[in-house]
């Protein structure tokens, strides 16, 4: 490592906070300093500061360009300082932004990185691959390892608005194309946290229609539970919104207790749930993988499962 | 137009095995096109319907890609023409080299308009390899890609993002990787598994390619390992339905979770 210094990237302010606490606390095992790449205000700069940051790479604000806009001005930067990691916020933006720095700089992208660690004085990241069915540690063969993370990975520091720093102004760099943004949809905003939820209750594809949804929605009122799913009927099906779909791909829960009901349980989709307390299964296959990885499972119909249980809640109360 | 369509072929991740020693394997593991690229297959085909031309469909990878189950499949889906690059200097390939590879058999294969690829293969999932081969064109790229639309030599997408959709445009050629939601990607027809045994099927080996550097990987894997498994209780409960849910109601309570 010839630069010891972490450098973070996310254009969400929160998922920021924690690279940046995850930065700080890599930064004491190579002996380096932290600076955050911020596109916006003078103001979110100065956050970057109070957020752990030791030094902001200010790039000004988008105005009418696309944060995508910015990897030119960003490869620039990496070029000439060469720090030893660039970590970036792992949102569909994020993936795209290392991607194409990733290919500016010759080199690539560890994306999803579950854990981050110095080992002798080389950083190394794991992540998940085989849909959840294999971990693997690697590093890169390059002097600046670019790698993105999701929510959830670092806890971040609370902000502390008296910590000082250097704010440098990067002038922007032109990219040689562009896309034009003709319209923005906003989506409504998630009110789903599964990731913190006591109880979860996933319905899978053995759930045959939309409104078949209502009796999981009861079942999960009566447990005071969130409703989780997997991802087909989040993606495909379009039954739920894709902030509820639990695996590799979508949120990694470790609530009290996993009820899940006509789900197969394949990896991409379990690989979430090992840190539940109590995992339950109700699948009219015998042979289901996930009972294998339950403590409980109902061998039967869903359709007379779920009804009886309803009722027998309802009678407990 | 021409279109081309990037696809991975891959191991059946239900096919992996975890030994023992919590090494992995995939020995026994049967190859198919990577789940999330017949939406992209059908993308590129859905729009040569709509615009006329034709898509190539190209993959990069190890010898498990000369498989001719997988050649048919492939092409069954609609492609007209396809095209491989074949070499174990690939089969364990990161998305440097993979993008590396495919940006050289690109130029190569000529004229097109459009580049295809899907939203993360499912062995690696990395999300990567369209916006790192866009960047190496020297192309307009962008991922999440919800819905596309070609018109005058413009493109206009629908990208999916967690908060908003924004719709964009750029001009041709341009580089896209498309969400699994885009299309259900079509089943072959009978008609279709005929028609593909007589598709031309170009094959390269890295060596007659171009690479704009060398053939080196970017990653170096340290170690590969099955996740800890976590110790199940493995309760099946086997009875009516009102006494099967007494009994969990019974478990249950007891483990406090009511
Ligand atoms: C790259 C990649 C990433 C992925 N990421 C994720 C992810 O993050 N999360 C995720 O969930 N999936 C993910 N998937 C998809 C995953 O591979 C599986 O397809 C998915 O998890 C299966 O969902 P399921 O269990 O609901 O459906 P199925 O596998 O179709 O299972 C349905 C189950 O319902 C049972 N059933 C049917 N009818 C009844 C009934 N009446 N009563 C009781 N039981 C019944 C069946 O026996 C069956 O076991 C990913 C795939 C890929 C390729
Ligand atoms: N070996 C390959 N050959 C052709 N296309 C590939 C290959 N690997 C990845 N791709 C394409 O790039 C997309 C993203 O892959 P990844 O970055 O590995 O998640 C896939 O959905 C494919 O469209």
């Amino acid at each position: 490592m010839a630069v010891k210094d972490l450098w973070v990237f996310s254009e969400k302010t929160s998922l920021q906070a924690e690279l940046l606490a995850g930065a700080r606390t890599l930064a004491e095992a190579t002996g380096g300093g932290v600076a955050a790449i911020v596109v916006g205000d003078e103001t979110s700069a100065k956050a970057a500061l109070a957020q752990g940051a030791d030094k902001v790479f200010w790039l000004g604000e988008k105005a009418d360009k696309l944060v995508e806009d910015f990897v030119p001005t960003i490869a620039g930067l990496v070029q000439s300082h060469k720090p030893c990691a660039l970590l970036i916020g792992a949102s569909k933006r994020g993936k795209a932004v290392a991607g194409r720095l990733g290919a500016a700089l010759d080199t690539t992208v560890i994306t999803d990185v579950k854990k981050f660690f110095v080992e002798g004085d080389v950083i190394q990241a794991s992540h998940l691959i085989f849909g959840g069915g294999a971990v693997r540690v690697e590093k890169s063969a390059t002097e600046t390892m670019i790698a993105t993370f999701g929510l959830g990975i670092f806890e971040p520091l609370a902000a502390d608005p008296s910590r000082q720093g250097e704010i440098i102004q990067v002038p922007f760099i032109e990219p040689k194309t562009r896309w034009t943004l003709r319209e923005r949809k906003p989506k409504p905003p998630s009110t789903v946290n599964l990731a913190a939820a006591k109880k979860v209750v996933c319905p899978g594809r053995g759930l045959q229609k939309k409104e078949d949804l209502d009796m999981i929605f009861e079942l999960a009122g009566l447990l005071e539970a969130e409703v989780g799913a997997t991802r087909p009927l989040c993606e495909g099906l379009d039954w739920l919104p894709r902030e509820r779909y639990i695996g590799v791909s979508g949120a990694f829960i470790k609530p009290d207790l996993y009820l899940g009901i006509g789900v197969s349980g394949q990896a991409q989709h379990t690989v979430g749930i090992t840190e539940s307390r109590v995992v339950v299964a109700i699948n009219k296959d015998e042979e289901a993988p996930l009972f294998a990885q339950a403590d409980y499972g109902i061998v039967g119909d869903l359709y007379a499962i779920v009804p009886e249980l309803i009722k027998a809640l309802k009678a407990r109360k | 137009m021409n279109i081309i369509v990037c696809y991975k072929f891959v191991p059946d991740p239900e096919d992996i095995i975890a030994k023992p020693d919590g090494s992995i394997s995939f020995e026994q593991a049967e190859w198919v096109i990577s789940e999330y690229d017949l939406m992209a297959i059908e993308t590129a085909v859905q729009l040569v319907e709509a615009h006329g031309g034709k898509v190539m469909a190209l993959s990069v990878g190890g010898s498990q890609l000369s498989n001719s189950k997988g050649k048919k499949d492939v092409l069954s889906r609609g492609p007209d023409e396809l095209y491989l690059v074949i070499d174990d200097a690939l089969s364990e390939s990161d998305t440097h080299l993979t993008a590396q590879t495919l940006a050289a058999a690109i130029r190569k294969m000529g004229e097109f308009d459009l580049v295809i690829c899907g939203e993360g293969s499912a062995d690696l999932y990395f999300q990567q390899v369209g916006l790192q081969l866009g960047e190496l064109l020297g192309l307009p790229t962008i991922n999440a890609v919800s819905k596309v639309e070609v018109a005058d030599g413009k493109l206009i997408v629908d990208r999916s993002l967690e908060d908003e959709v924004e719709v964009l445009e750029t001009v041709l050629p341009a580089v896209i990787s498309v969400t699994t939601d885009i299309n259900q990607p079509r089943l072959p027809t009978m008609k279709e598994i005929l028609k593909a045994g007589k598709k031309p099927i170009t094959e390269w080996k890295l060596s007659d390619l171009e690479l704009a550097g060398k053939a080196e990987k970017r990653i170096e894997v340290l170690n590969v390992r099955s996740p800890k498994q976590v110790d199940r209780k493995r309760i099946k409960i086997t009875a009516k339905p009102d006494e099967a849910v007494q009994t969990l109601i019974g478990y249950l309570s007891k483990e406090g979770v009511l």
